[in-house]
This record gives C-alpha cells, sequence and structure tokens, in this order.
C-alpha cells in the first residue's frame, strides 16, 4: 500500500506534484477516499494552519499547501460525491459587492476545503442576491463575507440584510473578516462571527457546525 | 521654522517649533480626490476641480491653497508615469461614479462594461487589455491581473524586469523640473523616483504594462517567493543594478535639492502578522535594501523612506541595518505596533511618518471627538525628542467625513500650540 504519510507531508511542504502523485497512488490501491481526506488532509492543513498561527509558516507556505491539497482533492471530489459523503458543512463565500480584494477571501476558502467543508466561491464583488440564490439553491448553511476597504464595508450589513429579507436568515451562519473588519462589527450588523484570520475562521465554522447549527 | 527647517529638524531627531505634517506628498500619504474637494469646500478655497493625479488610489493633488490652509509642511515630486503608465498632462474632465466632477491625464481612458464597472487601460491604449477595474459605484481602481500559463521550464526573470532599466531622459528631465518647482515652496521635498522597491504587491501585476510577462499573478508571486526563491533573487539582482545606476544619474540631476526618498512601498505586515519571517526578509530582500540605502547615504544628503503596512515590529532592526531612516505608515492598531511600544523601542534611530491616526476605523467611522482624542495620544506617544511628521495612518479614503479630516488637522496644531505654550493644558 502506498505510505500516505507522504501525502501529509507534501501538503505539509507545499509539494503539489507529489501530494497528487500519491493520492493517484493511493486511490488506484483502492484506499478509501473519506478516510484519505479525514486522516490525512484534513490533519496536514490542521497543521498548516497551527504553524500559521505560531508563525512558522505565513502566506507563502499557506498558499503554497493549499494548492497541493487542492490538487489532491480534485482526484477524490468525484468519489466522494458519487457516495454522496456529506462535507462538514457548506459554505457561500466571496468579498462583497464593490470590493475586488480577493486574497484573503481564497486563504480562507482553502482553508475550509482543506478542513473539510464544502466551499461555493462565488468570486469577488459579489451582490447580495448571489448569497441568497447560494443558500436557496445549492443548501450553503455557512456564509463567509469579505471586505478590504472601509468604503465596502457596509454591503456587509446590506448583505444580511437581503439574507433576511429573502426568508433565509435562520437556515444560515454568517462569518465576516477582513483587514477593517473587527468583532464589534459584527455584533453591530448581525454577523454571527467574525474571523481574525483564515485558521480562526475555520475554528469558528467548525464550532458552529458542531453546535448543531444550520445543518 | 519654515517647513523645510521643521522637517528637517524633526528627522534629525530634534524637536521643531511645532509638528511638521504631511498630507499628500507620496501615493500613500495621500487624500482621495472627494475628500480633497469636500476639504476645499469646508476651508472656503477657490472653486476648482481636483486634479486625480494618482489613478489607481484616485488621490488628489493637494495644492499649494490647501497645504497653506492646513498648515502643511511637505511637499511631493512624483514619477512621469502613473501606476496605469500613462503621464499626467493635459487635464480633461471625468465624472466618478458618485458624480464629483474631477480632472484627469487626457490618456486616462476607460470604459464601461455592461454591469457598470469601469475598466482603464495601460498607457491609455484601448487596444491592450485593460488593466484596471472600478467597480460600478466605487471609489478607487484595483489591478486586473494579466497572467499568462506559466511554464516553468521556459520562466525567464527577464520576463519580470521589463518595468526597469536606465531612466530615461524623458523622465529625468521630469524629475529635475519637479524638483525645481517645488524648492522653492519653503516646504521640505519628498520625491518618488520608482524603480527602488523590491517585490512590491501592488506593482508585480504591472498595470503600467500593456502586456506583461512573467510571474504577475498576486498568489503566484507570494508562492514563488518560497518555491522559486533563485528567480527572485534574479530580478532583485538586476533591478538593483539600474536602481544604483539610475540614482547616479537623478543625484546628477537633482542634487541635493531632495529631502526625503520614497525608497520603497513593499508591504511586509498583515492586520495580525506579517507575510514573511524575519529570516527570509534577511535573505530576500535586506540586501538589495542595504545596497540601495547605503548608495544614497554615501553619496547624498536624501533621507530614505521605507513604507509598509501591517505589523512589521519583527522587521524594523532589520530595516534599521538596511539604512531606512523613516517608517510609515506606522499601523499603530496592527499586532505589536503600539505607538509607545514603538517609540519607546526604536524612536531614537528610526523616525515614524505616519501612526497619527486611524484610518480604518476612527478616521472614518468615528466622531470628531474621538478623532482628537486619538491624534492628540499619538502626537503624545510619538513628538517627543523629534523623529516624528503626521500623517494618518495611509491615504485618507474615500468617503471619510471632512469634518472628522479637519478635527484630525486641528487636533495636531492643537497639540503644538500647547507644547508651545501659546496654550496652556
Amino acid at each position: 500500500m502506498s505510505d500516505l504519510q507522504k501525502l501529509y507531508d507534501a501538503i505539509l511542504n507545499g509539494d503539489a506534484k507529489t501530494a497528487v502523485a500519491v493520492t493517484k497512488e493511493a486511490l488506484a490501491e483502492g484506499a478509501d477516499p473519506l478516510e484519505i481526506v479525514t486522516k490525512h488532509m484534513v490533519p496536514a492543513m490542521d497543521e498548516v494552519g497551527q504553524r500559521f498561527e505560531c508563525e512558522e509558516y505565513f502566506v507563502p507556505e499557506l498558499l503554497l499547501a493549499a494548492r497541493a491539497m487542492k490538487g489532491s482533492l480534485e482526484l477524490i471530489r468525484p468519489l466522494l460525491v458519487e457516495r454522496g459523503a456529506e462535507p462538514a458543512g457548506r459554505v457561500a463565500i466571496g468579498t462583497v459587492k464593490g470590493d475586488l480584494h480577493d486574497i484573503g477571501k481564497n486563504l480562507v476558502a482553502s482553508m475550509l476545503e482543506g478542513g473539510g467543508f464544502e466551499v461555493i466561491d462565488l468570486g469577488a464583488d459579489v451582490p447580495p442576491e448571489k448569497f441568497v440564490e447560494a443558500i436557496k439553491q445549492r443548501g450553503a448553511n455557512l456564509v463567509c463575507l469579505s471586505a478590504l476597504l472601509t468604503v465596502t464595508m457596509p454591503a456587509m450589513r446590506t448583505t444580511i440584510e437581503a439574507i433576511r429579507a429573502a426568508g433565509v436568515r435562520d437556515q444560515v451562519k454568517v462569518l465576516i473578516g477582513g483587514a477593517p473588519v473587527t468583532k464589534r462589527y459584527a455584533d453591530e450588523i448581525g454577523a454571527d462571527g467574525y474571523g481574525e484570520s483564515a485558521t480562526s475562521a475555520v475554528a469558528l465554522a467548525r464550532q458552529l457546525v458542531s453546535e448543531g447549527v444550520a445543518r | 521654522m519654515t517647513s523645510r527647517e521643521r522637517v528637517l529638524a524633526a528627522l534629525a531627531h530634534g524637536e521643531p517649533d511645532r509638528i511638521p505634517i504631511d498630507l499628500g506628498g507620496t501615493s500613500v500619504t495621500g487624500i482621495h480626490a472627494s475628500v480633497v474637494a469636500a476639504l476645499r469646500d469646508y476651508y472656503g478655497l477657490e472653486e476648482r476641480l481636483v486634479k486625480v493625479h494618482e489613478p489607481y488610489q484616485m488621490l488628489g493633488l493637494v495644492e499649494e491653497d490647501l497645504q497653506d490652509a492646513m498648515g502643511l509642511d511637505v511637499q511631493g515630486v512624483f514619477p512621469r508615469k502613473t501606476m496605469f503608465g500613462f503621464p499626467n498632462e493635459n487635464w480633461k474632465t471625468w465624472r466618478m461614479p458618485d458624480g464629483l466632477e474631477v480632472l484627469v491625464s487626457e490618456k486616462f481612458v476607460t470604459s464601461v462594461e455592461a454591469n457598470g464597472d469601469i475598466l482603464i487601460y495601460p498607457e491609455g491604449d484601448r487596444s491592450a487589455p485593460p488593466s484596471g477595474r472600478m467597480p460600478n459605484d466605487g471609489y478607487f481602481f484595483d489591478t486586473i491581473v494579466r497572467q499568462e500559463a506559466i511554464d516553468e521550464e521556459r520562466l525567464d526573470p527577464s520576463d519580470n524586469l521589463e518595468e526597469f532599466g536606465p531612466i530615461t531622459d524623458e523622465d529625468l528631465e521630469h524629475l529635475r523640473r519637479g524638483v525645481t518647482r517645488v524648492r522653492g515652496t519653503g516646504l521640505a521635498v519628498i520625491a518618488s523616483f520608482g524603480g527602488t522597491a523590491f517585490g512590491d504587491i501592488a506593482l508585480v501585476p504591472a498595470p503600467f504594462l500593456k502586456h506583461p510577462k512573467g510571474i504577475r499573478d498576486v498568489a503566484e508571486w507570494y508562492c514563488s517567493t518560497r518555491s522559486r526563491r533563485d528567480y527572485i533573487h534574479r530580478i532583485f539582482s538586476t533591478q538593483c543594478e539600474y536602481a544604483l545606476a539610475n540614482l547616479e544619474r537623478i543625484y546628477g540631476a537633482i542634487g541635493n535639492a531632495v529631502d526625503v526618498v520614497f525608497v520603497c512601498g513593499t508591504d511586509f505586515g498583515t492586520q495580525t502578522s506579517s507575510f514573511c519571517s524575519a529570516a527570509t526578509f534577511r535573505e530576500l530582500y535586506f540586501p538589495y535594501y542595504k545596497q540601495v540605502n547605503d548608495w544614497i547615504h554615501r553619496h547624498t544628503g536624501w533621507r530614505t523612506f521605507k513604507h509598509s503596512c501591517g505589523s512589521v515590529e519583527r522587521f524594523i532592526p532589520a530595516f534599521i541595518e538596511a539604512g531606512f531612516d523613516i517608517l510609515n505608515p506606522v499601523q499603530c492598531s496592527a499586532a505589536g505596533m503600539g505607538a509607545e511600544h514603538l517609540k519607546g523601542s526604536f524612536g531614537d534611530r528610526l523616525v515614524f511618518w505616519g501612526g497619527g491616526v486611524d484610518t480604518q476605523k476612527v478616521l472614518p467611522f468615528g466622531t470628531p471627538d474621538e478623532v482628537r482624542a486619538q491624534v492628540l495620544e499619538r502626537c503624545q506617544n510619538f513628538a517627543a525628542g523629534g523623529g516624528f511628521v503626521f500623517n494618518s495612518i495611509h491615504n485618507i479614503q474615500a468617503r471619510t467625513p471632512v469634518a472628522n479630516v479637519s478635527a484630525m488637522i486641528e487636533a495636531v496644531h492643537e497639540f503644538s500650540a500647547r507644547r508651545a505654550g501659546v496654550v496652556h493644558v
């Protein structure tokens, strides 16, 4: 059997080539796809998150690890869908209307994906109705909003208002983040949580899911 | 004291008669055009359209009458070409999405997409792909990344060097004229020559080039600083050779008529951490900054200005060792960047040009009283012993209430007056 410790190491080292090769080999040998994710990939991304938190890893290392993880996940995802495996949660994520800055959002999306969540990445400059659509039609139970600019922060409030007006606010939890955003602002606009970093967003998302919220 | 004497005293770590103020001297210490317009109204200045001299962030030119009204001390000299690769000449009117009419360069060429987004073109050339986008109802442009597929085997550092090379006679003459024009104003002069920022992520996508090649995607660049370090070193090393040769020519043209040089705007900090470790900074960036700063200090009287947003406390000792005299914007809200801590730890060796008020929360969203309180506190933290030029933390953003900006300026003058004993506390 292929050594899946190598997959863990490849993700940790941001080595996409090896991550993909090991995953292919493991799948060909009949390894359980869900186990590859839960026992090797998620722990690897958790370790990446830990190293980021303690400032052993920085943005480049996070990006490289996420690429390795994604390369591997692309091979596994169709198999998981085939068997109807449920993700840890279904997240609709995007930068709010008027905001084109998506580096932070992309990092959070990758970390959530690495944490076992299904990520519906709506991209940048996303109007409120797109989030509503993702909740109604694609079953998102978590919404993550990102803003870098002080002038686009108010779009977080209008997005939450649109979700409420569409009658689906109780189906989702809303997490917000971005350079000028604070916990106080999250409380002010009626968000359910504020993530200071990509890793804290994952912890928060897990916490909300474990509380049995909106699944 | 004249404004220039005031700034020079502060730079020499002496206490000037009052705290010197910069607003508008660089592309990171400026004011959004809409706020410049509001300030002109507030101070009752002659009605005239604001010139957008930096179209990427839509910064408005702070002209002499507004400098006088606000009591500013620093005048900027900017490179001939803007972030979108065109010179500011032959001004024309343009209406911003919020309805404000401003003046822009004739080469400020845009188109509007079906969703209302505004696209802008490099060098004003509509036959090239657009390089900037302002969202419908937006206030700033953001870069459109134009990244060709990367073939690892064919990556060539020279592709990332298209924007670097010997300074042209035209650019040199522009700088010479600019410096000559402002030298007589009595204000301190800060000049941005360009070419000395290594790996500035705002410049990597090259919105000024028509068809950028090499590594131009932001995430790809960050990954490359780790995974293709030799490639990055080769870019920096050639860029540095050009920079040193250009500095020599520039100095030959303007001599010591410039007081401060904006050397580098590469951001190393985030809100809570940094983009790389201190060890990476030492290995990848430090050698080039040291060469540039050493050349400047050996040959000129210029002071060197380093801009980096975010939490950069871990890098400050290396910044100082690399020869940077001035740190900006001094983002006190970021991790480890408390005003008292910075002043106490580095204030005798580094000039803080910024730190005056938070532009993410207090200035745009606070009350004038909250602005005043923070400005007075920051002046208290930073002013003792000189080494402080007041500036908001980065550019004043669109939609910032003019009452808050005026409260900020009044508070700096109030603090200076108190210290001078004009007003007793």
